[in-house]
């Protein structure tokens, strides 16, 4: 209990109001630094199989010898279909899943994307497991066109080939699908929309034949041409929509197969010559943190894993001597793997960072540098809070931010008492006991302000709410027009803060106190900690990345300095969630506008909610900092 | 005062309007909510409620399926009302009726006083409250309360006759205050244990109106005795409905023994899941025992003071009963505000705040991860539960440190603005 008193007691202490702000950046180094040590191997593990089912390579493989024959032949009447139109090919395709004595359909899609129509057909059969009962199945995906847009001439045609290899064994306890999406991305998406029954009628065709849950999905990306094309290494793609990730035991098991069995190599995160140097490594999660960050579709895979379903892609990289044969029975011994499974997935990570094909950080590892990020939001917030209620230094006319202008009680039973603690007597000065030590104080340390709340509430919930009118815009916006609107936001967004500012401390005729503006901050910034901390849950990277580029937000402040004004606004100017998406999609190499509609089609079709979380959380946080310093300029 | 009522008026509009447009707007909206586990129990829920009324009018005992677990009264008004499915504007419109009419129960509690000075205690910062209009529009505005009132959950009934109850019981009115605590107490059952600290006030309301005091012994048996047969007169009522007495094992019997262990925000289910049956009806016992036991406690301590001892014992349903949701919470946290006056001695409100902030973020998320991402697990949202109901425990004990607090104020003078000491 001594403990207790004395640790409430050291909240007057004066070091510990000054604490925040070094707490806070605390916080944020740490955070990064925890990040950065990451990648060492007393941070990291070798990855390994939990679920005793799957025996990863023990089954030998039989995908060879005539089979090659049958891939070949099918190879080219893929590419014979490459330049007919979408009708006649999936014709040609249903005929050459019928001669299989396979149960085969189609499904047609039309998305109105941004004034642009996405339309195409996806074609899947069924092959019905011998020892199965039609309530789980598993899928192999071969995307008619990859996610480079080049045709999928091999991988269509080793699934067409592999369709007619698996009916002929009798051992399969799952049904397994074969899906032909007409393209790595929408396709998918439409399919698996329609399978879960979580389709709108008018955009997406219904499926006629179904089978059970499913269990997992691999899709194949090998564009080589008809004469063929001998790989190096295979590449994993595992990143879903929303960074959500499969269970880290498929790829573990498509690593064990590929690497163990059968000698390819394999690679993540297009770092194709990966060394295994702690710059490597650290090179490989921070473009899986990017990736899993945007939450964008990398394959046609992405969209199972929102459903539940885990799935990756295996493409194949680079010049070596590695043939569709050895893919094949890649292919091959991970449906068996699959096959043996007797529950769903679920014994292995579903939160983690690959740093190679075969070291991960598991979540307890790397959650805590998130946390750490948003706390520091936190940290700032109580800080404003508790500032809010000081008086501020000099400041006389304290009664005018009490909404209540304290009256002497006129009532006798009270008045015997005493005046209420919190009415503003006039002793300026007051004694503080602790243990033996007496000390007198200035009553303005002790005392608290009443804080009136609803105005900066409600001002720091609109400021929230505006973020909508972006959103809207950028996602129904005409694809041709998105770099305008972009252009248009960038110059809007830029002058909001000063708009806010000026409308806040000049054009009331009574002007706001300070204390209401360093309660919207609070607010603003308990939001973002808040947000930021339920998002760490839910996609971690992009709550780091969030909560990285808006650190800056913990730490400005209104003051009288030009100099340190136009700094803070420059450094803000940089960081602007619009400006952010301008010059990180130059680094790293994306056309900006090329980049808006992606996120369209994501917000439409894939279930994106990244740019909710940019416009909704992010944005209007920055814009509650900016007008914040903004204050200071006039 | 016009003006007052206009202002009333006004806010009411507005609350009514959100409560109907929005559903108008969004129509998938209030089925969202009804599925969500954080605001409909398997004892509120609407989509039960829909079921029993479809037994109940294709003449097949409502409790047959194991499914409904509400009171046989509420079938009679529900399927006078058209399918919700078809025409949900009717159902909506009885539902904002009742926030409305919860509303303004608040209000009239406010109106009455008794939050600061009762007929023992008066507090020594009584000027310092909320206008009864401020405090209605808390209620009414609370996200919780709008997003109960939207999943239909029937736990608006209860909060709106725990309300008046508390009402007439802070203006001194005997018959309704018993008909509405009956009424409460026979929809959610706890409801019952407020009885104590109400009677207490209605006494105190009733001593300071008419001057002469009743006799105490003759007052709480005639109300005693009052309750039970309003009581006895629902039940009777709902046994001549359903044809048999078999529903008082499937409401209040699922309500004690807690057969239905579908996760909500209380601490009670993750427990008895893990729990070997053996220990079962031993915690069953322990459980209850606590969650009763604040009763008299709180009665006696802060006799001086009953209305804030029914608030905070709402708090206590919203953290300690079987199957609490955000409706026991919104009740809650919209009666804090008549305590105004002990938000300057409350030492923890931000702390509270952000806890409560953290919890309704994260709680979501987390029963997001393990039910429909499949990444998580249990734990997850169990601890989230943690995490609201130390929010809401914090809220509680910090209030009770206050109200004792200011109790000292008044008793010993001499100790104002002195730091206070465990011992």
């Amino acid at each position: 209990m001594a403990l207790l008193s004395s640790i409430l007691a050291l909240r007057r202490h004066p070091a510990l109001i000054k604490l925040p702000p070094y707490l806070s950046a605390f916080c944020i180094v740490v955070g990064i630094a925890w990040l950065l040590i990451l990648p060492l191997n007393e941070y990291s593990r070798r990855t390994y199989v939990s679920e005793n089912a799957l025996l990863p390579g023990q089954v030998h493989t039989y995908f060879t010898g005539s089979e090659h024959d049958v891939f070949r032949a099918y190879r080219h009447e893929v590419h014979a279909l490459i330049d007919r139109p979408v009708e006649e090919r999936s014709k040609a395709l249903e005929s050459i899943f019928l001669e299989q004595n396979l149960k085969v359909s189609t499904q047609k899609y039309n998305y109105t994307v941004s004034n642009t129509t996405i339309a195409s057909e996806n074609v899947y059969a069924i092959l019905q497991g011998p020892r199965a009962d039609a309530t789980e199945a598993l899928v192999l995906i071969g995307a008619w066109k990859n996610m480079d847009d080049e045709v999928n001439n091999s991988g269509v045609a080793l699934v067409l080939t592999l369709a007619r290899y698996f009916k002929r064994w009798s051992l399969w306890s799952k049904d397994i699908i074969f899906l032909i999406s007409a393209d790595s991305t929408i396709g998918p998406q439409a399919w698996v929309d329609a399978y879960h029954n979580e389709h709108n009628e008018e955009e997406v065709e219904s499926l006629k034949i179904k089978s059970g849950a499913l269990q997992g999905a691999v899709a194949i990306d090998y564009p080589a041409g008809p004469w063929g094309h001998r790989y190096d290494k295979l590449h994993i793609v595992y990143d879903g929509v929303n960074g959500q990730l499969p269970n880290l035991d498929l790829f573990n098991t498509a690593v064990a197969i590929a690497d163990g069995q059968m000698g390819i190599q394999c690679v993540i995160q297009r770092m194709f010559n990966h060394d295994d140097t702690y710059k490597e490594r650290l090179m490989t999660m921070l473009r899986g943190m990017i990736s899993q960050g945007l939450g964008h579709a990398t394959g046609p895979h992405s969209s199972f894993i929102p459903y539940h379903v885990d799935a990756i892609t295996l493409s194949t990289v680079g010049d070596g001597w590695h043939d569709e044969m050895t893919l094949g029975r890649t292919v091959e011994s991970l449906f068996r793997s699959l096959n043996n499974l007797l529950e769903h997935l679920h014994q292995s990570f579903f939160f983690y960072l690959l740093l190679q094909s075969k070291r991960f950080v598991s979540i307890g590892t790397y959650l805590p540098s998130a946390m750490l990020i948003a706390v520091n939001f936190s940290i700032t917030a109580l800080a404003l809070w508790v500032k809010s209620g000081k008086p501020a230094e000099g400041e006389e006319k304290i009664a005018s931010t009490n909404p209540e202008p304290s009256k002497p009680a006129t009532d006798d039973k009270s008045n015997s008492t005493s005046p209420a603690t919190d009415t503003k007597s006039p002793p300026a000065t007051e004694i503080v006991k602790l243990g033996d030590a007496v000390t007198i104080v200035p009553q303005s340390s002790t005392t608290t302000l009443e804080r009136p709340l609803l105005l900066p509430a409600l001002l720091v919930l609109t400021s929230h709410a505006i973020g909508l009118v972006p959103l809207y815009y950028f996602n129904t916006h005409p694809s041709t027009h998105l770099r305008a609107l972009h252009l248009t936001a960038a110059n809007a967004s830029s002058i909001l803060p000063f708009v806010f500012a000026w409308t806040g401390y000049y054009a009331p005729d009574t002007p706001i106190p300070t204390q209401t503006f360093t309660l919207i901050q609070c607010f603003s910034l308990l939001g973002l900690g808040l947000g930021l901390a339920a998002l760490a849950t839910l996609n971690f990277s992009l709550s780091i990345i969030i909560g990285v580029l808006s650190a800056p937000l913990s730490f400005v402040r209104r003051t009288e300095s030009n100099a340190l004004n136009i700094l803070q606004l420059g450094l803000l100017a940089v960081l602007n969630p619009v400006m952010v998406a301008q010059w990180s999609s130059h680094y790293l190499g994306a056309d900006l506008a090329e980049v808006l509609r992606l996120a369209a089609v994501g917000w439409r079709v894939w279930g994106l909610w990244t740019q909710v979380v940019v416009w909704v959380v992010w944005f209007p946080a920055w814009v509650v900092g900016g007008t914040i310093v903004a204050g200071g300029m006039f | 005062m016009p003006l007052d009522t206009e202002h009333k008026l006004l806010i009411f509009a507005a609350a009514a309007a959100v409560r109907l447009v929005l559903p108008a707007v969004f129509p998938t909206f209030p089925d969202l909510l009804t599925g969500r586990v954080e605001v409909s129990t398997p004892v509120t829920s609407f989509k039960r409620l829909q079921e029993g009324v479809f037994l109940y009018t294709h003449n097949v005992s409502p409790y047959d399926g194991g499914v409904y677990h509400q009171a046989p009264l509420l079938l009679p008004l529900f399927s006078l009302l058209p399918d919700p499915s078809t025409y949900p504007l009717a159902t909506n419109i009885l539902y904002t009726v009742v926030d409305l009419l919860s509303a303004n129960a608040i209000g009239q509690i406010a109106d009455s006083g008794q939050n600061v000075a009762t007929r023992l205690f008066t507090s020594s910062r009584k000027h310092l409250t909320w206008s009864s209009i401020a405090i209605a529009t808390g209620y009414l505005f609370n996200p919780f309360t709008v997003a109960t009132c939207l999943a239909r959950s029937t736990s608006a009934l209860s909060n709106l006759f725990i309300l008046t109850a508390m009402a007439k019981a802070a203006h001194g009115a005997s018959t309704t205050f018993i008909l509405a605590l009956a009424f409460a107490a026979y929809l959610s059952m706890h409801p019952i244990l407020l009885f104590p600290p109400l009677l207490v006030l209605l006494y105190d309301t009733r001593a300071t109106k008419t001057q002469s005091k009743p006799n105490v012994w003759t007052f709480a048996i005639a109300h005693t005795l009052g309750l039970a047969v309003a009581i006895g007169a629902l039940l009777s009522a709902s046994a001549f409905i359903t044809g048999s007495w078999d529903f008082l094992a499937a409401t209040y019997g699922v309500r004690l023994l807690l057969p239905d262990l579908t996760p909500n925000v209380g601490l009670w289910w993750y427990f008895f899941i893990e729990m070997f049956d053996s220990f079962r009806e031993f915690f069953l016992g322990v459980f209850w025992l606590h969650a009763a036991s604040y009763v008299p406690g709180l009665t006696i301590r802060l006799h001086k003071q009953p209305l804030f001892v029914a608030c905070t014992l709402t708090g206590v349903f919203a953290i300690f009963t079987p199957y609490p949701s955000i409706a026991d919470a919104a009740l809650y946290l919209s009666l804090v505000p008549l305590f105004r006056h002990l938000f300057p001695l409350m030492r923890y409100s931000f702390l509270a705040s952000a806890a409560i902030l953290y919890a309704s973020v994260l709680g979501p998320a987390f029963y997001h991860l393990w039910i429909y991402a499949g990444s998580g697990n249990a734990n997850f949202f169990y601890a989230i539960t943690l995490v609201w109901s130390l929010g809401l425990s914090i809220i509680l004990g910090d209030s009770m440190y206050a109200a004792l607090r200011d109790e000292l104020d008044v008793e010993r003078p001499e100790l104002q603005g002195k730091e206070v000491r465990r011992i």
